[in-house]
């Protein structure tokens, strides 16, 4: 009997094995090679917390495609008003999800490379995503385009087919205390004290890291450093902890729903800071923004894109139609047009190498200067390491619900509201 | 000390809603000797609810809880129906693992219609409004929660000990088999548990969005410390649980302010441990 | 007369399968739909090594029935040896795995101590509790790298760094190494007496204690190599991704797989966690590849939907839908011979 047992059980899991092997048909690359077409990977966290971001960063890339493989006369950027590139190629995406997780990210890397046959991947929002995942390009030498991460470790890895547009946390850092100086000269802030919160995550704690840093060495002191944990049921501990260490400013790297818990519990204890300045997401979401509402107003931030920018970007107005009609609505935001621009830089780089031969197209990447409408400032220049020299955010302040341009100067078009507003005064 | 108080009030405030939450876990662990994974995720739907009749009739989350607490009551019968009674009598884990399958389906249907992007009400009557006691500030959202914490926990108490319906509850919960044979329905008796299991969860989830952005992963977190507080207050035992939330919401404030907000929830689950090796059945357990 | 028995079990018929089995694995990476296609090898890959981590959780979780949802801090122990030795010391991994596995067998007899004394479901949330204050201590220990995790170099590939860059037949060969290991020594077990010992102590602990059987230490014992098991799954996790932080290994989730495999191929035997990681992880890597790249997490939809059926209709896992279709064939059989 033990034997019969045995032997059927054994069967069922060599059928199931064999199952995995021959019996699903998915994972073969289909034969599109005659066509005209290059496939383009994309690697965002579609589920998971920072889903909302993810999902808005794939939008912006099939809105780049879109301009790319259509033509569109009034659109000002390059490649617009032609259909394709090298005669008539185009460009088909292929979207997976990461999740969020490095592994995940890994894997399907791989499988975008290996069995869709894609000739470059964008992505993957998060640091820790776009870290496993870059290295699987790098390897393969394969270009690896990565819109919108901010850790300044990405670039520093020396790798040759690892390209990123969004500044630094590092260069982020420098702007942000470059701000308290000029506050300080201009305006007699007298600024000496600086708290840092951030969620505890690779994002979070790097940006943290840089924070403190250039804060030490323009001579300010760090009063108090709280990383917490993300998707928290409150922040009251955290708050209270920066209401008693009282710093003059405070320098932050939350997320989506904590950036507003943070806003709500700080209205709620009736303290805020002389002046408050974000890191990228939370506070770059319009959403969180326009919702927020008056309680937003007078945080600061750095922003590298925001429709009230339009004087500045004229050509982005009629990029943004097309992404907000795949976002319900929702306009651009610093991190997601990061990754149009990667798309579209991507598609000139091959444009002006003349062929897909990747090591080609990485070196043309590098040795130019590219035409960047959507970028602030305009150009996108790759230094050796991959990170675009020319990337520029401005630090912006909410405003009545719009994002003002306040630092630096020659940029700016209104006057810092300094220190934030009383609670009770708005 | 004025600030050691005001951290005391802002843990006991968050304590209760805790409370509330478990206090329906516990209900349902209690009498079935089920653990729904998806609590969690039955706050976030809940939250969700109260979020769109807010957004789509303008309704108050302070009125629209009491929808919330009915939707998921119909919602927890239905798991009830259509999951749970599958799995009575097997193994515990088998319900676990069925519910955390349901938390998966919960939070992903919820991204799916919904987008994962974070939902806040601003215009409601209670948001951001505060109390001012002496220096200390008391946030009327998060004291109403707590209010309504306590009368939902009182009720469901007196319920279960005071009523019929409770006594053939706790018939149900000691052996079901006995309570059959003196004629108690307990197939009724599970669903309607489990039905009140989620309406107390339904209440909670609809006040918070007050003060708390909606979100696909809103719930995740409360789910957990709903099952320390059940598991730390002792099986079943509502009092227990109500007073492990306490415990849990004020040692959360306190660690958070005294030791360093990283280690909060450190200090949460370690308080479990410590409570469980002390008193391996729980606070009210036996 | 026990000892006699036990002596008659140590190699049955049934063995034989296994290893013609195993020959069948040794000889996938040959087969030429699969050399072609590494996602498949992925896809392989992940199921051994899923299979190998739930038969660790097995030997603690169906064997002895102490169900412990706190596994990932072993497998995250043994991830965070191998990566400290390549990342941090900048050595091969081998010592760190070994370093590691210790190190994680210690920690589970530490722990598992005082929690041994809880019955039922406050075992279950203890050790709930245990990931959560691990997974968030790693989270600000610097030495360990903290939230900003460790990430490899990129490094000669081969044996002595366990590491390989562009082939995965390198990882697909270690994954198998790894998987005979654990399931040759569950199935050891099994005809070993400790392996009557562990099974006697989930029937009653009481009943076992009156046999002779010293519930605690076996339920220790078994815990550790449970743990050092785990850590050496997770040490191949590592080396697989080029990266560990905290919520990549210890995290609630990852403890849930672990459950979920076992359960659902069937605890407490020894092809459950074969057959359940032969089922989940298909459909889990699949689903993700078809439908994950629309959003919306359609892939986890549907992933959730399946677990709650699989689990409803069939609350022994896979190996009673086998033992059902046995039945029935046998009551065929009998009815023939009628």
């Amino acid at each position: 009997m033990f034997y019969r047992f045995s032997r059927l059980m054994s069967l069922v899991a060599c059928m199931g094995l064999l199952c995995v092997l021959f019996g699903f048909g998915y994972g073969t690359t289909p034969a599109m090679a005659q066509e005209k077409v290059i496939k383009i990977g994309t690697i965002f966290p579609l589920t998971g917390p920072v889903a909302t971001a993810g999902q808005r960063c794939q939008a912006a890339v099939q809105t780049a495609v879109e301009i790319i493989n259509n033509k569109h006369p009034e659109i000002k950027t390059p490649l617009a008003d032609q259909e394709g590139i090298l005669d008539g190629y185009k460009f088909v995406l292929v979207h997976a999800d990461s999740q969020g997780k490095p592994d995940v990210g890994k894997a399907e890397a791989e499988r975008l490379f290996n069995q869709e046959g894609v000739w470059a991947i964008i992505g993957s929002y998060n640091s820790a995503v776009s870290k496993p995942a870059s290295l699987v390009a790098e390897r393969m030498k394969r270009i690896f385009m990565c819109g919108a991460s901010s850790s300044a470790a990405l670039t520093q890895r020396d790798m040759n087919f690892f390209f990123r547009l969004a500044p630094t946390d590092e260069t982020e850092s420098v702007e942000f205390v470059e701000v308290l100086k000029w506050l300080n000269a201009k305006k007699d802030a007298n600024i000496k004290t600086v708290g840092v919160i951030y969620e505890n995550s690779e994002f979070g704690k790097h940006a943290a890291g840089e924070a403190k840093k250039a804060s030490e060495a323009a001579g300010l002191k760090i009063v108090c450093d709280i990383p917490f944990s993300p998707g928290a049921t409150n922040l009251n501990s955290e708050v209270q902890t920066l209401k008693n260490a009282n710093p003059d400013a405070v320098l932050a790297a939350l997320l989506g729903a904590d950036y507003s818990l943070w806003i709500r519990t700080m209205k709620q204890m009736a303290w805020a800071p002389k002046i408050a300045i974000s890191y990228c997401s939370g506070y770059q979401d319009p959403v969180i923004a326009k919702q927020l509402g008056p309680d937003a107003d007078f945080f600061m931030g750095s922003t590298a894109y925001s429709p009230q920018f339009a004087s500045l970007m004229p050509a982005v107005a009629d990029v943004e139609k097309i992404f907000k009609e795949k976002t319900g609505g929702v306009p651009f935001d610093g991190d997601s047009i990061q990754e149009a621009v990667a798309m579209l830089v991507l598609a000139q780089a091959i444009q002006k190498a003349g062929g897909l031969d990747p090591e080609k197209v990485a070196e043309t990447l590098h040795n130019n200067t590219w035409d960047s409408p959507l970028s602030l400032g305009g150009k996108v220049a790759f230094a050796k390491g991959g990170q675009n020299v020319k990337a520029h955010s401005v630090v912006t302040q909410l405003q009545g619900g719009e994002y003002k341009r306040i630092f630096p100067e020659d940029m700016a078009d209104t006057q810092i509201v300094f220190p934030i507003k009383p609670w009770n005064q708005r | 000390m004025e600030t050691f108080i005001q951290v005391l009030i802002d843990g006991m405030l968050s304590g209760m809603v805790y409370a509330l939450v478990a206090a329906g876990l516990c209900l349902i662990w209690g009498v079935m000797d089920v653990i729904n994974f998806a609590h969690g995720e039955y706050l976030m739907v809940a939250m969700y609810v109260s979020y769109w009749l807010g957004f789509l009739a303008n309704v108050d989350p302070v009125v629209s809880t009491v929808a919330a607490g009915a939707f998921i009551f119909m919602i927890g019968a239905l798991t009830y129906k259509l999951i749970i009674r599958f799995t009575i009598g097997k193994p515990g884990l088998v319900a676990l693992l069925a519910t955390f399958g349901l938390a998966i389906f919960l939070k992903n249907l919820c991204m799916n219609q919904f987008s994962p992007n974070f939902r806040i009400m601003s215009d409601t009557w209670l948001s951001g409004k505060t109390l001012h006691v002496g220096g200390l500030i008391i946030a009327l959202p998060q004291l109403t929660a707590a209010v309504l914490a306590l009368i939902v926990v009182g009720l469901l108490y007196l319920l279960v000990n005071s009523t019929k319906f409770g006594w053939a509850i706790q018939a149900t919960a000691m052996d079901r088999e006995a309570a059959e044979l003196v004629g108690i329905n307990t197939e009724r008796i599970y669903i309607l548990v489990f039905g009140i299991g989620g309406a107390c969860v339904g209440v909670a989830g609809g006040i918070m969005p007050s003060y708390l952005a909606v979100h696909p992963e809103v719930g995740s977190m409360f789910g957990l410390i709903a099952f320390i507080c059940v598991a730390m207050g002792g099986f079943g035992s509502i009092p227990g649980a109500f007073i492990s939330g306490l415990l849990v919401g004020v040692v959360e404030a306190l660690a958070g302010f005294y030791i360093a907000p990283v280690f909060k929830y450190v200090a949460v689950f370690g308080l479990y441990l410590a409570v469980i090796f002390l008193r391996p059945k729980g606070i009210f357990g036996w | 007369m026990v000892g006699r028995s036990v002596e008659l079990k140590t190699f049955s018929s049934r063995d034989i399968a296994w290893l013609a089995f195993l020959a069948l694995l040794v000889a996938v990476p040959f087969i030429p739909a699969i050399a072609a296609n590494s996602f498949r090898l992925h896809v392989l890959i992940l199921i051994l090594l899923f299979a190998s981590m739930s038969q660790a959780w097995n030997i603690i979780g169906g064997y002895c029935g102490q169900v412990s949802f706190g596994h990932s801090v072993f497998f995250g122990i043994g991830a965070y040896g191998a990566g400290m030795a390549v990342v941090t010391y900048g050595m091969v991994p081998w010592p760190g795995i070994v370093v590691g596995m210790i190190l994680a067998a210690v920690v589970a007899v530490i722990i598992s101590y005082p929690c041994f004394k809880l019955s039922g479901h406050y075992f279950a949330i203890a050790t709930f509790a245990i990931v959560e204050i691990f997974n968030r201590v790693f989270l600000v220990w610097d030495w360990v790298g903290g939230a900003l995790g460790l990430d490899y170099p990129i490094i000669k590939e081969g044996i002595g760094n366990l590491m390989w860059h562009q082939s995965k037949v390198g990882y697909y060969y270690i994954a198998l190494v790894i998987f005979v290991i654990i399931f040759g020594m569950v199935r050891w077990l099994e005809g070993h007496r400790f392996g009557y010992y562990m099974r006697a102590v989930r029937e009653g602990q009481e009943t076992a204690e009156s046999l002779g059987v010293n519930s605690t230490a076996v339920k220790l014992i078994a815990m550790a190599l449970s743990a050092a098991m785990a850590a050496l799954c997770g040490s191949f996790f590592v080396q697989y991704n080029l990266r560990v932080d905290p919520p990549m290994v210890m995290s609630l989730d990852m403890s849930m797989k672990f459950v979920l495999i076992t359960i659902l191929g069937g605890a407490g035997t020894l092809v459950g966690p074969l057959l359940g990681a032969s089922v989940l992880i298909p459909l889990q890597e699949y689903s993700r590849a078809i439908w994950g790249g629309l959003g919306g997490g359609v892939d986890l939809i549907i992933f959730g939907i399946l677990i709650i059926l699989m689990v409803v209709k069939q609350p022994d896992g896979l190996i009673g839908i086998i033992r059902d279709v046995r039945r029935w064939l046998s009551k065929k059989r009998t009815k023939e011979e009628l």
